[in-house]
């Protein structure tokens, strides 16, 4: 049997009485969409191809247009247009089907509502309202409140009251970032959605990227909500809040308050800051620079010792990704820390020192469009010499709105602000670009291109590195002893893992590598802004904002910011220097998570079906 | 014959009661329907598409009580009318029945049943209300009198069954989309878990199945039958390296005492299987092995591009991590007889001796050969030796095969490999008459293999005992019989003659002679094949039983393979009861089976078309020098695309019977 050719006729069908077009093996949903008609889903999401056809929301009346037999209930989602097929969307027996099918939905949801992350922004709430929905016949608080939360991670939580099954967290995970760290478990009202081989969000290979989160429809799937300790912080005199916010946040954030989509909204968070009664504010991205003052450093002297490839590592869910399920691959990991860290710890240490604080008294609040960021704070290998850490919190973007709207702020209503530390808050065009896949690169090319040569780069675009795939590879010429330099860039864990597989099996050519764990880079990671029934619709324009930062900026490169160059002639003496490893740099542990079974650990789980005979 | 008092089925209804007799067209054959097992008579029976009662004081809340149950107990979870419908349905007709109604009232109970129907994503869902329904919209007058009588309803006998085309079509009836489930649900090793409940060979049966699942799969009506075999390979597969699921002896819960002995001949997959089973059992059990190796015809009959021996002996190997012993080079009538073993203190005897002699054509010329000629078996033999470097076969020249099946086809894609120049496959009737699996025909003509059906020998033609050549008729069929069948018959005249240096009769099999001698006292067939009881597989002599090709003829692996599982159970039977017993999920498959209740009709929403993942498979020309394996393992991405294609055709059958059900010796 061949598969049908694209020279089939044409698929004529009607829905709600309009004879329409369909594609071949378009769904009716699908087809719907195109045309403007609204059949309400929620299983479903196109943006990541994702139509299990489990939720059975989508029931729509179908019949043949001879009406020849009785018209059938189908799930829009999964079912074919046919030639010659009539559908009515809004019959009453589909519409009674479509809000039975929410009722019964809720017979085992927690419908603590007021109380959940989702609240105001949950796709279950629209479609039940989308659906008509008027009674709450089978609803069971001891069923819902009976399900799994998992609260083991220190950045994420998973409570499965809230799980619409819709496993969309798993086609994310498999497919989106290929860490196949989920599974469905159990059966019947037993279902849910678990880690493999029963293991806690925590121990398990989950690298909390986050990207569940982001396609998650309800409150299922969250950060680890630390809005309550920024407050306790902020109101305890004793305390010197110094905040920080990463380069996408500010391109990221707006559209929580009505700014268009990829606006930048430094001025704005700043104000908000300031509002809250945040003592310091300070910019991830001047931490960018430093960690391209270090990375360049480091990766000149890997390859003066033919050590190659080197990988960034600013990515905490990279770092997971790697110590999970590269271990092998681990020495080739840049030892530099993250912007996030290095900004901490140089606020613990420098800072206090310049400005006579008691650095006990400083707490480091960290604003991130990231999840794993969260579980990066707790590494034990990033706390200073005395046991501090070198963040106390980090929020996402998520979190960051939450708080404002609990303090009353409102980022329209904020006359945009400026930042005025004259120590950590200055930053380049190339901190600026960190933001989005290739600027890591792009910022380590223009300072090696220096280092190397003496002289700035005559183009300071890197047009070749700005591409947008999965996986994308260059050859940059930076000259002098060095001359060509082969690098890749990788977003998003599937591309990222292709690369590995390339490395381990010795088909891979590069020198230097940049990863980011989430599709599109940290514009779309996985702490930023919900969005409901869509999913990584907003990178580009983030990205445009990001290149248009750098652009307007005087200063483009990471070893001109005079605040780096201001800290390593006051304090670090130069790049990799004893002091600069000693707080900047870090190492990596094989955390590869051993996953052992035995037939009776496994047939003690099967519950179904275990009648032999 | 029993008769029906009132019922629902397949839209229609009938009510005896009323003194009507007569029951609408279509309706299922009642014979067998009397009594499910010897003096129970059968009270009530519910399908996927209605329900029958034959004695009308049968309380129909209590059995659909019991049907939606089971509906409850085997709900996947994934979508939401059969998840929380299921249990919402059954938690109230439980209420009913204890006489405390709950919040959902008949017509609650139509509306939740209604939607599962309507809406659920999978044949469990859809028809496992369809009987409640009937009742409810048809008989409702029935139930409320029930529910009228204000006191707690009887809890009635009987049994829930839960299955699908597939299962019914395997013989080892594997919970085929169970384990699919579980591939979409990310845990192959769960899958792996399934398949493990049946037999111990799952890598080598996901490479050599001839796949009755597949042939029953309803995908076929979208577009292609979901690749069973190749997820069943999948999950094997998935399982090797330092992370393989692996066996541990606290798997078997009761280990019985040190007497409890059971002598096992034959390593073959019947053999292996049932000693796997016994094992789990608790029994103390050996296998004895006339060759020096385990997987009997998986070994020497199955060539290695097919199956590799690491990957069969892996598998068997687990008969070792169970506590099991392999007595390799001890050949029955030989070696040993089955007085001896009784002798020797086991208690009991299963014989999987195989079928390892090849048949012959009975042609002229034949018993004169003394170099060229083979039977299918004795070169298969040569194949094994030649790969693993014993002793090499080169072959040159023209080799014709004859024969149709897998082993002639084996035969012939091994002849490529070892040098003949042309192989010719010669078979007595069309070509679609061939008994082979379809994708090794075809697998066997891509590689150059020469096909030339309706031809069959007639003489061998010799040079000093050598073969040279062999004499054909040509055949042709005849009219169709009055069973529908088309023979064969030769057209006179047209003999023939073709040039050949070695000639392979690959045209069947039987039990080695000498094997089974008079003094075992186990009776055999005119075949010479050991006579059993197809129900229990006992011989004629107590305490022995036989499966496998030793008693069923040459057949497949899975068959093999369902018999040990089988015998195991009627040993375990015997030794602990003293009786073998009556199986109730058999009598219920037996039930479905004979009067063609499991149907193969389509549900009418239409399905997307996705076709089938294929092995990666090398280039035939490449194949056809080498004996690695010469297909690879799917990937998971195309594992999880596969494994969504299942449509889990489930369905539950149950019956209400006037007292409880038995069932065998209780297993660990």
């Amino acid at each position: 049997m061949t598969p049908p050719s694209n020279t089939d006729p044409l698929i004529l069908i009607s829905i709600d009485g309009q004879t329409l077009e369909a594609l071949p093996e378009e769904s009716i949903l699908a087809c719907a969409r195109r045309h403007g008609i609204y059949i309400p889903s929620l299983c479903e999401l196109n943006d990541i191809d994702h139509a299990p056809g489990t939720c059975r929301v989508c029931m729509v009346e179908v019949a043949s247009q001879d009406q020849a037999s009785a018209p059938l209930l189908a799930a829009a989602c999964v079912t074919p247009a046919r030639p010659g097929m009539a559908v009515n969307t809004h019959s009453r027996r589909a519409r009674e089907a479509q809000r039975l099918q929410v009722e019964l939905m809720l017979a085992d949801h927690n419908q603590d509502c007021a109380t959940c992350v989702r609240h105001g922004n949950c796709e279950l709430q629209d479609v039940a309202q989308f659906v008509g929905l008027h009674s709450n016949r089978f609803f069971d608080r001891s069923r819902a409140m009976g399900r799994t939360v998992d609260r083991s991670s220190p950045a994420m939580v998973r409570d499965m009251s809230k799980c619409v099954r819709c496993q969309r967290c798993i086609a994310i995970c498999r497919q989106g970032q290929t860490v196949d760290a989920l599974v469905v478990t159990g059966t019947g009202l037993d279902t849910a959605v678990g880690l493999h081989h029963g293991l806690s969000q925590a121990e398990s290979t989950c690298v909390t990227c986050g990207q569940c989160v982001l396609v998650c429809p309800t409150g299922a799937l969250g950060e680890r909500d630390e809005t309550d300790r920024v407050l306790d912080y902020l109101f305890d005199p004793e305390i010197v809040t110094v905040f920080q916010f990463a380069p996408a946040v500010r391109v990221g954030f707006g559209e929580e308050f009505g700014f268009p989509v990829g606006t930048n909204v430094e001025g704005q968070i700043i104000a908000a800051l300031r509002q809250l009664g945040a003592d310091i504010v300070l910019d991830t991205n001047f931490a960018a620079d430093v960690v391209i003052m270090e990375e360049s450093a480091e990766l000149l002297r890997r390859l003066g010792e033919r050590r190659r490839p080197t990988f960034t590592s600013c990515c905490p869910a990279w770092i997971n990704f790697a110590e999970r399920h590269y271990p092998d691959l681990l020495p080739l990991l840049s030892s530099t820390k993250s912007p996030q860290q290095c900004l901490g710890v140089i606020a613990k240490t420098y800072l206090p020192e310049r400005m006579g604080i008691d650095p006990a008294r400083i707490r480091v609040i960290s604003i991130m469009p990231c999840v794993a960021k969260k579980d990066e704070r707790t590494r034990p290998q990033l706390q200073l010499a005395n046991g501090m850490r070198e963040v106390d919190l980090v929020l996402t973007t998520r979190e960051f709105a939450r708080l404002l709207k609990r303090r009353g702020l409102d980022l329209r209503n904020l006359t945009p602000s400026t930042f005025d530390n004259p120590y950590m808050s200055a930053y380049s065009g190339a901190g600026a670009i960190f933001g989005t896949t290739g600027g890591v690169m792009e910022a380590a090319v223009r300072t090696m291109y220096r280092i190397v040569n003496g002289r700035e780069l005559e183009h300071t675009e890197v047009t070749p590195l700005r591409g947008f795939e999965g996986l994308r590879t260059a050859a940059v010429e930076v000259g002098g002893s060095v001359g060509t330099v082969k690098v890749a860039m990788a977003h998003g864990l599937g591309p990222t893992r292709e690369l590995c597989e390339r490395i381990r099996a010795g088909t891979a050519d590069f020198d230097f590598i940049e990863i980011m764990a989430c599709p599109g880079g940290c514009v779309d990671g996985g702490g930023n802004l919900r969005s409901k029934k869509a999913y990584r619709r907003n990178a580009l324009k983030r990205r445009d904002t990001l290149f248009a930062i750098d652009r307007a900026n005087g200063v483009r490169q990471s070893h001109n910011n005079p605040q780096v160059q201001a800290l390593y002639r006051d304090f670090l003496e130069q790049p990799f220097s004893e002091r600069a490893h000693q707080l900047l740099h870090t190492w990596y542990s094989d955390r590869s998570i051993a996953m052992t079974q035995t037939v009776k650990d496994v047939w003690d789980e099967i519950t179904m079906s275990t009648t032999i005979y | 014959m029993t008769s029906i008092a009132y019922g629902f089925w397949d839209g229609q209804t009938a009510d005896l009661r009323t003194g009507n007799t007569s029951l609408p067209a279509g309706w299922p054959e009642l014979e067998g329907f009397d009594f499910f097992n010897q003096g129970n008579p059968i009270r009530a029976f519910i399908g996927d598409r209605g329900f029958l009662v034959f004695d009308d004081s049968v309380c129909l809340i209590d059995a659909f009580r019991r049907q939606m149950e089971m509906a409850a107990q085997q709900s996947c979870g994934k979508c939401t009318p059969c998840r929380i419908g299921a249990p919402l349905i059954r938690d109230a007709l439980a209420s009913y029945a204890q006489d405390r109604p709950g919040p959902l009232d008949l017509d609650g109970i139509i509306e939740l049943a209604r939607q599962m129907t309507d809406s659920s994503l999978c044949g469990l869902g859809r028809t496992a209300p369809v009987a409640l329904l009937g009742a409810l919209t048809h008989f409702r007058a029935d139930v409320e009198a029930e529910i009228a009588q204000a006191q707690p309803l009887p809890a009635q006998h009987g049994m829930e069954y839960m299955t699908a085309p597939c299962i019914e079509a395997c013989p080892s009836k594997i919970n085929v989309p169970r384990y699919i489930d579980y591939i979409r649900d990310g845990k192959p090793s769960y899958s792996l878990g399934v398949i493990l409940q049946k037999y111990p060979m799952a890598a080598t049966c996901g490479r050599v199945c001839v796949r009755f699942c597949e042939m029953a799969c309803r995908r076929a009506l979208v577009d292609e039958a979901v690749g069973i075999k190749t997820l069943k390979r999948y999950v094997a597969d998935h399982q090797q390296g330092p992370n393989a699921l692996r066996f541990t002896r606290d798997l078997i819960s009761r280990p019985l005492p040190p007497d409890m002995r059971v002598a096992v001949v034959g390593a073959g997959p019947a053999g292996v299987s049932c000693a796997y089973h016994l094992l789990l059992h608790g029994y103390h059990v050996d296998i004895l092995e006339a060759l020096d190796e385990a997987g009997g015809m998986a070994a020497i009959g199955i060539p290695s591009y097919r199956l590799p021996k690491d990957v069969l002996h892996s598998e068997t190997d687990i008969i070792n991590s169970l506590g099991g012993r392999f007595l390799f080079g001890q050949a029955m009538g030989r070696d040993f007889g089955i007085d001896e073993l009784f002798a020797r203190g086991y208690r009991a005897v299963f014989l999987g001796l195989g079928c390892q002699e090849g048949t012959r054509m009975g042609v002229a010329g034949e018993d004169q050969a003394t170099s060229g000629y083979e039977t299918g078996i004795s070169f298969l033999l040569q194949v094994h030796d030649h790969i693993a470097g014993t002793r090499k076969t080169e072959l040159s020249g023209d080799v014709v095969v004859v024969g149709g099946g897998n082993v002639a086809m084996d035969c012939a894609r091994s002849a490529l490999r070892m040098g003949a120049e042309r192989v010719h496959l010669v078979y007595r009737r069309t070509r679609a008459d061939m008994p082979a699996d379809p994708s090794e025909i075809a697998a066997a003509e891509e590689e150059g293999v020469i096909f030339h059906p309706l031809l069959n020998p007639t003489r061998v033609l010799l040079a000093d005992g050598r073969v040279t050549g062999v004499e054909l008729v040509a055949m042709r069929q005849t009219e169709v019989d009055a069973k529908g069948r088309r023979g064969v018959e030769p057209v006179p005249g047209s003999e023939q003659l073709m040039n050949c240096d070695t000639l392979i009769a690959a045209i069947g099999q039987t039990v080695q002679s000498g094997a089974m001698r008079p003094e075992d006292g186990v009776k055999l067939t005119r075949w010479g094949w050991v006579e059993i009881n197809p129900f229990d597989l006992a011989t004629s002599r107590p305490g022995v039983f036989a499966g496998g090709d030793c008693a069923f003829g040459p057949s497949t692996l899975i068959h093999a393979m369902a018999n040990g599982l089988q015998a195991a159970r009627s040993i375990n039977d015997w030794l602990q009861l003293g009786h073998t017993s009556f199986f109730p999920r058999t009598h219920m498959r037996a039930l479905l089976h004979s009067r063609k209740l499991l149907a193969a009709d389509f549900a009418e929403v239409p399905v997307k078309r996705e076709y089938r993942v294929h092995h990666p498979e090398l280039d035939p020309e490449v194949r056809r020098t080498m004996f690695e394996e010469v297909e690879a393992t799917i990937s998971d991405e195309e594992a999880y695309r596969e494994a969504k294609r299942c449509l889990r055709c489930y369905r539950i059958y149950s019956v209400v019977t006037e007292r409880p059900i038995p069932e065998g010796a209780e297993l660990s």
